[in-house]
């Protein structure tokens, strides 16, 4: 990579494309929330259709953490102060919908956690050890995009993961009262 | 019209006649309804099993054994719309288990849902929702649009080959499907599933950990998703027209007769393999994603 030295405000480029397209992960995330709502039987997913959407949001902001720092330690780290007040009202709605979406996911572990404690032994450690892995998947996803911020499949995984969380958390937590 | 329908055993106890009976303290059920042919039949059961059959007449027959701590089994019709509920004594957690054995008529639209209790439907043609949290279920799902899931429980669909819509979900239970056709869409985090589909137009499948086997026949521009994270991913896919195949994975293999030296490293440096290829005129359309899982694909 080549440097030079800013002089002025009006040498830089407006705009600073990603490293590649994120909008069909984006796009995939819009349709499966529009395809989940055609499906008629609403009643009963009301529930977990809010959750989805705000998981699916953070997973794409958490995208965008992933990438900004990697943009920033190669060109925009001497950038400070650039911000504008559109971007810093940007950034405070999406830490306040992170703020939220993990208020809701620790929630809904904790009301999980008090219905495993509900079931048998048996069914415990088998709806148990599968949250686990479901667990253990988003954060490996999110490890594995720490090293590598701009792939495509990791960005689609992050998002569907981080849906399906919600969606398996509430279903747990609602088994047997949802049923009957 | 509402009834109870447990017909109590303790007159034959006071005859000496059932003794073990008594002892069990149990009671036995036995209602017969008039139901439209092509009516709503709603079941509840927390504990124990609901096995449904359809027969070819107009009346809902539910016969079955169910145990002390059961207050009641009731069964209500109007307006085409029968609900058999298996009532248990205010406060009860424990559930009483009730094993019953309900016929419906052929086109009824059946909706059973269950606790730890056992599903079990043969011979109904109209569609079906069959939901227990660790009960198992063995299912025969016609080409109406059903759904069937379970969260601990095992899922066993067997269908009839005519295209149709169906949605199963489980979150530790396996999934084991044959003879589907049409749209499939399943959804699993450490199950294991294993399925085999006729003429298939859409199949969407999502998996965390378990293993998921498909082997189908595709339409021409037909639709598969699969994704996977950490389970292996094994597809066999045919299609006389021709497959597109989007095939990636972060850090697992990707094998099998339509990968043999066309699969390519995602990066220079990186990890991350893929396969886009296409047979024939690549009408039908195959994509496949896992972080760490491995992807087997053939045509075969």
């Amino acid at each position: 990579m080549t440097t030079r030295r800013v002089k002025g405000i009006g040498e830089l480029p407006r705009d600073i494309p990603p490293a590649r397209d994120l909008w069909p992960a984006i796009a995939e995330a819009i349709q499966a929330d529009l395809a989940m709502k055609a499906v008629p039987d609403t009643r009963r997913r009301v529930g977990w259709w809010p959750a989805m959407g705000l998981a699916a949001s953070v997973a794409l902001v958490t995208v965008g953490v992933f990438i900004g720092k990697n943009f920033q330690s190669v060109e925009t780290q001497p950038l400070v102060n650039t911000a504008t007040p559109v971007r810093d009202a940007a950034v405070v709605k999406a830490s306040l919908r992170q703020a939220e979406y993990q208020k809701q996911r620790d929630q809904l572990w904790t009301e999980v956690q008090a219905k495993l404690n509900t079931m048998s032994p048996a069914e415990r450690e088998k709806v148990g050890a599968s949250l686990t892995a479901l667990k253990k998947s988003i954060k490996d996803i999110e490890d594995a995009l720490g090293r590598d911020p701009a792939n495509a499949l990791l960005q689609e995984l992050l998002v569907n993961s981080s849906q399906e969380e919600m969606r398996v958390l509430t279903t747990v937590r609602d088994s047997g009262r949802q049923e009957l | 019209m509402r009834v109870s329908g447990i017909r109590s055993l303790w007159a034959l106890c006071a005859l000496g006649a059932l003794p073990l009976a008594c002892a069990a303290n149990e009671g036995s059920v036995d209602r017969k309804v008039p139901a439209d042919a092509r009516g709503e039949v709603l079941i509840s059961n927390v504990s124990g099993t609901v096995d449904v059959r359809g027969w070819d007449r107009n009346e809902i027959q539910v016969t079955g054994q169910v145990d002390e701590d059961v207050e009641r089994v009731d069964v209500e019709n109007s307006g085409g719309r029968t609900v058999i509920k298996v009532i248990l004594p205010k406060g009860s957690h424990d559930g009483g288990d009730a094993m019953l054995e309900i016929n419906v008529p052929r086109g009824s639209s059946v909706e059973v849902s269950a606790v730890s209790a056992d599903i079990s439907s043969k011979g109904v043609i109209g569609t079906q929702r069959l939901k227990t949290v660790s009960g198992e279920i063995t299912a025969e799902v016609s080409g109406d649009d059903s759904e069937v899931r379970s969260v601990s429980g095992d899922i066993t669909v067997h269908g009839n080959g005519k295209p149709g819509s169906l949605r199963v979900s489980s979150v530790s239970g396996s999934l084991d499907l044959t003879n589907g056709a049409g749209k499939l869409d399943v959804v699993t985090v450490s199950g294991d599933a294993r399925v085999h589909m006729g003429d298939s137009s859409e199949i969407t499948a999502r998996t965390t950990s378990g293993e998921f086997e498909l082997h189908a026949r595709l339409q021409k521009d037909a639709r598969v998703s699969i994704e996977g994270v950490s389970g292996d991913l094994t597809l066999d896919v045919g299609n006389s027209a021709g497959l597109a195949l989007e095939i990636e994975s972060f850090s697992g293999d990707i094998s099998g007769c339509l990968a043999e030296g066309k699969v390519e490293q995602v990066s220079k440096y990186g990890p991350g393999t893929r396969l886009n290829t296409r047979t024939g005129d690549g009408s039908a359309r195959v994509r496949a994603k896992t972080l760490s899982g491995d992807i087997e694909i053939c045509d075969r």
